[in-house]
């Protein structure tokens, strides 16, 4: 295998409220290899945001990384100065985010934030940074894109305004493309052509994305890998045909059991798991999903599982995996 | 800049500014005349033939209505008349010139208001919870919980009588304005106590406002593009915390007008303000009522321009 693009090593990264410490991300290591498409999904809660956040070290107050290291290209984004983490941003690695219209500054223009995140690595004469955020804009399919770069967000539709995010995202051609949610704001016709915007340029710029989403079916459209988090913590990891021809965490098995079938539907957040993720502040002993698992043991209440390797480069943190859960009843074979 | 709509909106304020004008000045007017005693009563005359002549120099001898004919016909024409004290003086000349001396000693204290304002806001904000949060937010609550002549007496005793003593009279903050124009420290020392108050509303409004967008998605995007963190704070949440700043600009410049009254006395300014005082000791009523027209133009040519202000910061507004 090529060396990493990006590599999160134990990151954890907390939320000193007045009410304790939220352990929003808590111990979370992966991969992610140049050109890769990876998936990271759970439930609403459980620190996907926060983790891509933490990648470009944009976590708020009263948040924090507290350990872990965030290893691009050899250096430790985590103990970065903030000028060369400042560098990185936006050049390097790009992010995009859920809700494009709050993430647009409704002063100024389209083709304005698109001409300063150029401008902001590089010094360029404005006409060509003009013609680039034209060119952009065009790149991700904006009709019209010589007129409407001096429109400002609230002339966009919300389509064309996640176009834009994208456009800016790529004005740098960076190696990393962060989507946190990118399509759950929009409607389902809209969906699909953002998803198919991405997939085309990971396959024509070669651009490693991680994708963020609730949604398996999203995954599955898109994804190479998956990474599936419960609570701040990876419980299962994989290729994605494997994860979903043979989850091995139960959480995992319940959230492609909850997708719908028609995997179009807007908004399916994934509420057919019973109970809610645990509370942060004070997770559960021992795994934090047995208080809604199905299949927990008496091990599962006191011992924390670690990451096991379950089938070839697949991995969950479970004491019961699937193959064991289901096996003697024959429901399914392993 | 300005579409065809907004320019149709601009002419549509601009005439209904002259109709608050008119009927601003028709109210003073009606008031004015409905007091008791005669504008002149200051100046008894002993001799009831010259008392009569003076009268009828000023029309006052007329029926009411053809006196307020009169008036108004004057007023669109831009001549609010002569003064009942000084014979001869024209009003509209006199309240220019003054309304220059005003605008001086105003424009510090907008600036003062806006720049020191915001400044601390923004201070205050982007440092929240440290020590400088803390200096820029006492230092704003002594100015809202001070009234303006508090704050104008402090300042003379400092900068007239203890900078006085202190240089031994080399120098000092002199208040005495000959002409219209000041020295720069008669115009700043005035302006600031008349600002100072206005000053810290801005602060706080800003410093509230910019601690809400500074937690919205488009700054946290602009901290994603990898823009400076001085870019981030003034391009992108500045620009976005001042729309609401803008909003109280109209009520603030209200506020910096009806002050002047009083610092423009306490400092012995020619101003508007000055006149304001004087003119009603005085019963110098025409002064008055043009005074009054006068300030409600001000203020209303103040609002328009919010109004248009509003629209160059914030795209999203058109008229
Ligand atoms: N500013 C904050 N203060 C306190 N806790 C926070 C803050 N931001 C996030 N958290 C906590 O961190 C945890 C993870 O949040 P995160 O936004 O990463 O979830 P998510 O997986 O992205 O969920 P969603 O699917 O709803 O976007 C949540 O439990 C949340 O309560
Ligand atoms: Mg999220």
């Amino acid at each position: 295998m090529t060396q990493p693009a990006l590599q999160v090593k134990d990151l954890k990264t907390q939320f000193f409220t007045d009410d304790g410490v939220v352990q929003a991300v808590d111990g979370v290591s992966f991969d992610l290899h140049p050109g890769e498409t990876l998936g990271i999904v759970g439930e609403s809660g459980c620190g996907k945001s926060v983790t891509a956040l933490s990648i470009l070290r944009l976590v708020q107050e009263p948040g924090r990384i507290v350990n872990g290291q965030i290893l691009f290209r050899g250096d430790d984004i985590v103990t970065m100065s903030d000028e060369e983490v400042r560098e990185i941003r936006g050049k390097d690695i790009a992010m995009i985010f859920q809700d494009p219209l709050s993430s647009l500054n409704p002063v100024l223009t389209v083709g304005f934030q698109i001409e300063e995140a150029i401008e902001a690595h590089r010094k360029v004469p404005s006409k060509m940074a003009l013609s680039r955020a034209v060119e952009l804009l065009k790149q991700v399919r904006i009709p019209a894109a010589e007129s409407r770069v001096h429109d400002y967000p609230h002339q966009f539709s919300g389509g064309m305004r996640q176009r834009a995010m994208i456009a800016m995202g790529l004005a740098n051609s960076p190696s990393i493309l962060i989507a946190d949610e990118p399509t759950t704001a929009l409607d389902v016709t809209v969906q699909a052509q953002i998803l198919e915007l991405l997939r085309d340029l990971n396959q024509d710029l070669n651009t490693a994305i991680i994708l963020i989403t609730h949604n398996m079916g999203v995954v599955a459209s898109l994804c190479t890998r998956v990474l599936v988090m419960y609570a701040g913590r990876v419980v299962e990891e994989g290729p994605v045909e494997r994860i979903f021809k043979e989850p091995q965490h139960p959480y995992t098995w319940s959230l492609l059991q909850s997708i719908p079938r028609l995997d179009s539907d807007r908004h399916d957040r994934l509420l057919s798991i019973e109970g809610f993720p645990p509370d942060l502040i004070r997770p559960p002993h021992g795994c934090r999903f047995n208080p809604r698992c199905q299949f927990k043991i008496d091990r599962c209440l006191h011992d924390d599982p670690p990451l096991m390797n379950v089938g070839p480069d697949q991995d969950a943190a479970c004491w019961v995996t699937m193959r064991r859960a289901l096996a003697p009843n024959g429901e399914r074979r392993g | 800049m300005f579409t065809r709509g907004a320019l149709l909106y601009i002419g549509q304020r601009l005439v209904l500014i002259v109709f608050t004008a008119v009927a601003v000045s028709s109210i003073v007017f009606l008031g004015v005349h409905r007091l008791p005693g005669d504008a002149l009563l200051n100046e008894r005359r002993p001799d009831p033939a010259a008392e009569a002549a003076l009268l009828h120099y000023y029309h006052l001898d007329l029926p009411l209505p053809e006196q307020y004919v009169r008036y108004v016909t004057g007023l669109l024409h831009g001549d609010l008349g002569e003064s009942y004290v000084n014979r001869g003086v024209q009003i509209t000349p006199l309240l220019l010139r003054e309304a220059r001396v005003s605008a001086e000693v105003g424009a510090a204290a907008l600036v003062f208001t806006i720049g020191l304002g915001v400044l601390l806001g923004v201070i205050a904000a982007v440092r929240q919870n440290t020590w400088v949060d803390y200096l820029a937010t006492t230092t704003s609550i002594i100015g809202y919980s001070m009234p303006n002549f508090v704050i104008a007496s402090l300042l003379f005793l400092l900068f007239g009588v203890a900078l006085y003593n202190w240089t031994g009279g080399a120098l000092f903050y002199n208040s005495g304005w000959t002409g219209s124009y000041g020295t720069l420290d008669q115009i700043l020392v005035p302006g600031f106590a008349l600002g100072f108050p206005y000053a810290s509303i801005v602060a706080r409004l800003t410093r509230a406002s910019m601690l809400e967008v500074i937690r919205q998605d488009y700054v946290r995007t602009a901290r994603a593009k990898g823009l400076t963190s001085r870019v981030v704070i003034v391009r992108h949440a500045l620009r976005n915390a001042l729309i609401p700043v803008v909003t109280i600009l109209g009520p603030l410049v209200i506020g910096i007008v009806t002050g002047s009254v009083v610092i423009e006395n306490i400092f012995g300014i020619p101003g508007l303000g000055k006149e304001f005082a004087a003119s009603i000791l005085n019963r110098d009523y025409n002064i008055v009522i043009g005074l009054f027209t006068f300030y409600a133009i001000i203020i209303a040519l103040a609002n328009l321009l919010v109004d248009l202000l509003y629209t160059v910061i914030d795209p999203r507004i058109r008229y």
